[in-house]
Formats: structure tokens, sequence, C-alpha cells
């Protein structure tokens, strides 16, 4: 069975006919994954049982589910680190591996290389794929800048907070202009006040620019809600909602809270969640 | 009148507490003190210990031949270095104590490194590794000199032999604190094999290669010593074993304190250039 996103019955339901997500251009297709890990010894365990998934370019998807349903299993076939055993994954028409480019990945430990800093952590990709010192270097000031960190740019990862380390990994990954953002977790490690302040800087990253594709997993529901065009809950191996969240945009973040519909959807995904 | 502090309204980034200049320079006024302290504690440690020694020797204890003043063996070390007899053997060992350093060094830190790259070699070789550097080197020295006679192969070929387990040990070790999420990221950021070595494992890996080196650089002194006490021309281990045969101690002690003083050059030394290298450390793990 395939599930096609759909929108909560009322007020408004501007349901799409099925034919019509065919049409958008597909960022990320799962088709029919499955996932058996072997285990040392231990029976083989099967994690993700038809996973059929696609999403459009300019999509924002959450991936909500419990622990050990498998959502860090499907961003890492997205980013060509795992294979699935059945089914396939393609990234832009395309095998993950050779997708890597149009990938921006970021997990919830900022993986600042500590011996490099807080510029240098920013131009990291860049130089990887072989940019010019002069050029990645005005490319990383300019993201360090947007996510506010300008004066820190000299400062090694161990004199940096948290947030501020999230940020500048916030900042590396943007540096690569990558067309689709695969994002695990990436705010859960801070604390309240900062995620808060980091997730709008990164709403307000993604809002002002063409929308890039994110796939983005979360144990928040309400930073699911608040963030994403869409939610999808994997359970029992595969998918069991896939929700848009028709709230208008801009979102201003703590102010989403009070929204009905977003109370309403809350309600409904949790229930699904279960 | 304000009874409770207002919650502050400037955005978190203009709140957060950045370690600039002001804190650093802070940090360093701080450290020079530390320093001084630190200075004067190992003065009066070391006047301590002359003083104990001077009082060892006026009682002629332990043992009437041993017993030597700090003024006797002052006057040696005077006429050996005018004599040019300290410097000329100071710089036979040193010679020796780098070239192994150098050449063991490099190699037990490449052996090493693959070593930890390729975990399945490791595991076959691991138990002849383990049994070679069991052995008591100083057993090995007479085989030295006659495979590669009385000269400086000698020393630095005993010497190499500490050198290259300390330096692959260390080596092998830092290869292996990799992270793996520095690696997928590396990997999904673009990064081929090559970049993976060269901007992550080695990086990784520089601070475990560097103590084993600064260990090494000391092992290295014990092996060529060692190796001039067996049998040399020249170095400051085959004055030990001329004078301590003519029972001079106040010699002996005298060259026992210079080596003391050499260790404790090359170990500042080193400690200068690993701080220069690992300036991203925080203070605490260096
Ligand atoms: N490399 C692996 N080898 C064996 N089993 C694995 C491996 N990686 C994941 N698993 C198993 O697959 C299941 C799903 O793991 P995954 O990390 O994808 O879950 P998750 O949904 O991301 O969970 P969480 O929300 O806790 O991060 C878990 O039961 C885990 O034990
Ligand atoms: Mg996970």
């Amino acid at each position: 069975m395939t599930m096609t996103p759909h929108t909560l019955p009322a007020p408004a339901d501007a349901g799409r006919a099925p034919g019509e997500a065919r049409e958008i251009d597909e960022a990320i297709a799962f088709n029919g994954v499955g996932m058996t890990y072997s285990t040392n010894g231990g029976r083989p365990r099967q994690v993700l049982d038809g996973v059929d998934l696609r999403l459009a370019r300019g999509e924002f998807t959450a991936l909500v589910g419990r622990s050990g349903s498998g959502k860090t299993t499907l961003l890492n076939m997205v980013a060509g680190l795992v294979d699935p055993t059945s089914g396939s994954v393609t990234v832009m028409g395309r095998r993950p591996r050779d997708a890597r480019p149009h990938l921006g990945f970021m997990l919830a430990r900022d993986a600042l290389l500590p011996w490099r800093s807080a510029l240098r952590n920013v131009e990291y990709g860049l130089e990887l794929r072989g940019v010019p010192k002069a050029e990645r270097r005005s490319v990383a000031l300019h993201w360090l800048d947007a996510v506010h960190l300008r004066h820190a740019e000299r400062l090694w990862p161990w004199q940096l907070s948290q947030g501020m380390r999230q940020r500048v990994a916030l900042a590396r990954t943007w540096a690569l202009d990558p067309d689709i953002l695969v994002m695990d977790e990436p705010f859960a490690a801070l604390d309240m006040n900062t995620r808060q302040s980091v997730q709008q800087r990164f709403v307000d990253l993604w809002q002002s620019e063409e929308h890039r594709t994110v796939l983005f997993v979360t144990h928040d529901l309400g930073e699911a809600i608040a963030l994403a065009d869409r939610v999808v809950v994997i359970g029992g191996g595969r998918v069991v909602e896939d929700l848009k969240v028709d709230i208008e945009r801009p979102r201003d973040l703590p102010l989403i809270t009070l929204n009905r519909r977003y109370e309403e959807i809350y309600q409904h995904l949790r229930g699904r969640i279960g | 009148m304000r009874t409770i502090d207002e919650p502050s309204l400037a955005p978190p980034e203009e709140r957060e507490d950045v370690i600039g200049p002001t804190g650093a320079g802070r940090r360093r006024s701080l450290l020079s003190r530390e320093t001084l302290i630190v200075r004067g504690a190992q003065l009066m440690v070391g006047l301590l210990l002359l003083g104990l020694w001077q009082l060892a020797a006026s009682a002629r204890w332990p043992e009437p031949v041993l017993a030597r003043s700090p003024g006797q063996t002052a006057s040696y070390l005077f006429d050996a270095a005018g004599s040019g007899e300290l410097w000329s053997n100071t710089r036979a060992t040193l010679k020796a104590v780098l070239a192994a350093w150098v050449l063991a060094g490099a190699a037990g830190t490449v052996a090493g490194v693959a070593l930890g790259l390729a975990p399945r070699v490791e595991r076959v070789l691991t138990p002849y590794l383990d049994a070679a550097n069991a052995m008591p080197r100083i057993a090995l020295a007479p085989l030295f000199i006659v495979a590669l006679g009385i000269n400086t192969s000698a020393k630095v070929a005993l010497a190499s032999t500490l050198v290259f387990f300390i330096a692959l040990s260390g080596a092998r070790a830092g290869v292996r604190s990799t992270d793996a999420e520095w690696l997928r990221l590396s990997t999904v950021l673009g990064a081929g094999k090559r970049q993976l070595f060269v901007k992550v494992l080695i990086p990784v890996a520089t601070p475990a290669i560097f103590a084993a080196l600064r260990l090494g650089l000391i092992y290295s002194l014990l092996g060529v010593v060692g190796s001039e006490l067996i049998s040399a021309r020249d170095g400051l281990g085959q004055l030990i074993a001329y004078y301590s045969s003519t029972f001079r101690m106040e010699a002996v002690y005298g060259i026992l304190l210079l080596l003391g003083l050499v260790a404790v050059t090359l170990n500042q030394l080193m400690g200068l250039a690993e701080r220069r290298l690992l300036r991203w450390q925080p203070p605490a793990d260096r």
C-alpha cells in the first residue's frame, strides 16, 4: 500500500488528486525500501519493511516515529552510507552515492573538527569539494554572518557554547549550497531556549530563499509541525501517517503553538505515533 | 525598585559569553604568575637536593668510596668543559640520539598508522610485536656491536629498537581514536579515502603521535647511553663506564647530571613544539 500525503479534513480541505504528485520533480524517492540488519550472532533484525515515500523538490518533510523505528536508517540511505536490503532509494533521480554533491548533512552532534577554527569548520565541506581558498573563505564568512557568529570566526570549537557550535554546523551545511538538507535531530542536544533561537535562525534562513528540500528527523512533534510542510510517521517498518501541515508561512515559531490548527495536527499525530 | 532580575531582551547571541581576547589575556597573566610560582618552587627543590647531597658527602654516606661533594663534581665539570672532553662526547651521544629518534620515530609512526588502519594485519602481528617489545634491549647491545662494529650505528640500532615501539603504539592508538561521526560527515560532504586520511585521521592522531615521540626522545637517550656503557669509542655513556672503572665518582656524578640536563632540555623543546602544533586543544588536554 502506498500512502499519499493527505490533509486533515476541514477547515478548508485542499486535498490533492492522487496523480498530481508525479508531475512534481522528485528530490528523494523511497521505493518499497526494506532493511534487515544482521546482528552479531543473533537473528537478523528487520527494521524497515516496504517504505514508500516521495519528497518533492522544495518540500520540507519531518520524519517522526518512536525510538528505533528506523528514521536514522532512512537518512543514512539518502546519504549513501547504507544500502537498503530490498527496494531502492533515489536522490535527484540518481543513486544516493552519486547525488552527494546535492546533499547537506547535519546531525545531533555538531561533529565540528576540534583542530579547525569556527571559520575553517564552515569551510570544510567546500575544501573537500576543491573550492579555491579565497572563494571558500568569503562563502564561509557570509554564512557565519548569517548565523550571527561573525565575531567567533577565530575561536576553536571548545571555546564555543553548544548553541554556537550547532550554528557553526548550520553554516557549514548551508555553505555547500545544498539542494537537499538531510538533518537527524539537529537541535536535540540543545537546551530549550537555545533550541528555539537556533530553530528560528534555521527557519528564517530556509524561508528567506528559494526553498531547499529538507528531510528532517525529530523526536519533538511540536518541532516537526512548526517547521515542516509535511509530517511523516514511521512505525512498524513503514509509513503509518503522512500529513500536510496546512499552516501558512512565514511562520513565527513561539507563536505557532497558539494556532488552533497546530493543536489539531499535534493531537492527531500523537495518536498515530501511539 | 527592582527586586528580581529582568529577563534580558537582547537576542541570545549577544548575551553569550565569548572567550575572546580579554578572556585569553586574563588567562595568560594568570598563567605567568602560575609559571613564576612553579619556577620558584623548582629552584627550592633543586637547592634542597643539593643540600642533601652535600650532607651525604660530608657524612661520607653511604660508602666513603662513593662519597663526593657537589663542589668536587662541579670542579670536574669545569675542567672537563675546558678540555673539550665533555663537548665532544655530548655531541657524539646527541648525534646518535637524534638519528635513532628521527629514523625509528618515523618508521614507528608509519607502522603504527598502518596497523591502526588495518586491524586484521594488526591482529596477526600483535603477538610478535609484543614479544619483540618485551625483549631486554640491553641484551641486544653485544649483538649490534658485533654486527655493526663499535661505532655510532650500533648505538643508533639499540636506541631504535626502543623508539620504534613507542612511536608505533602511540600512532596506532591515535588513529584509533577517530570519531565515527567525523568520518560519516566527511564522507557525505564528499571526502575520498585520501582526504579522510589527510584531513581527519592524521589530525586526530597527532596528539598521541606527539606524546609518543616526546617519550621516544628520552628513550632514545637511554638506549644510546646504554649502548655506550656496554662498549663504545665515544659518548657520555662511554665516559661514565671509564670513570666508574677508575672510581672517579665525581666525574660519574657530573656526567649523570649533564645527562639529566640534556633530557630536561630535550623534553622542554618537545613541549614547546607540541604546544604550537596542538594549540587547538583546550588547555586542560595539553
Ligand atoms: N548498524 C546497525 N547494525 C545493526 N542494527 C542496527 C544498526 N543501525 C541501526 N540498527 C537497528 O535498527 C533499528 C533502527 O535504528 P535507527 O537508528 O534507524 O532508529 P531511529 O528511528 O533513528 O531511532 P532514534 O529515534 O532512537 O534515533 C534499531 O533497532 C537499531 O538497533
Ligand atoms: Mg536516530
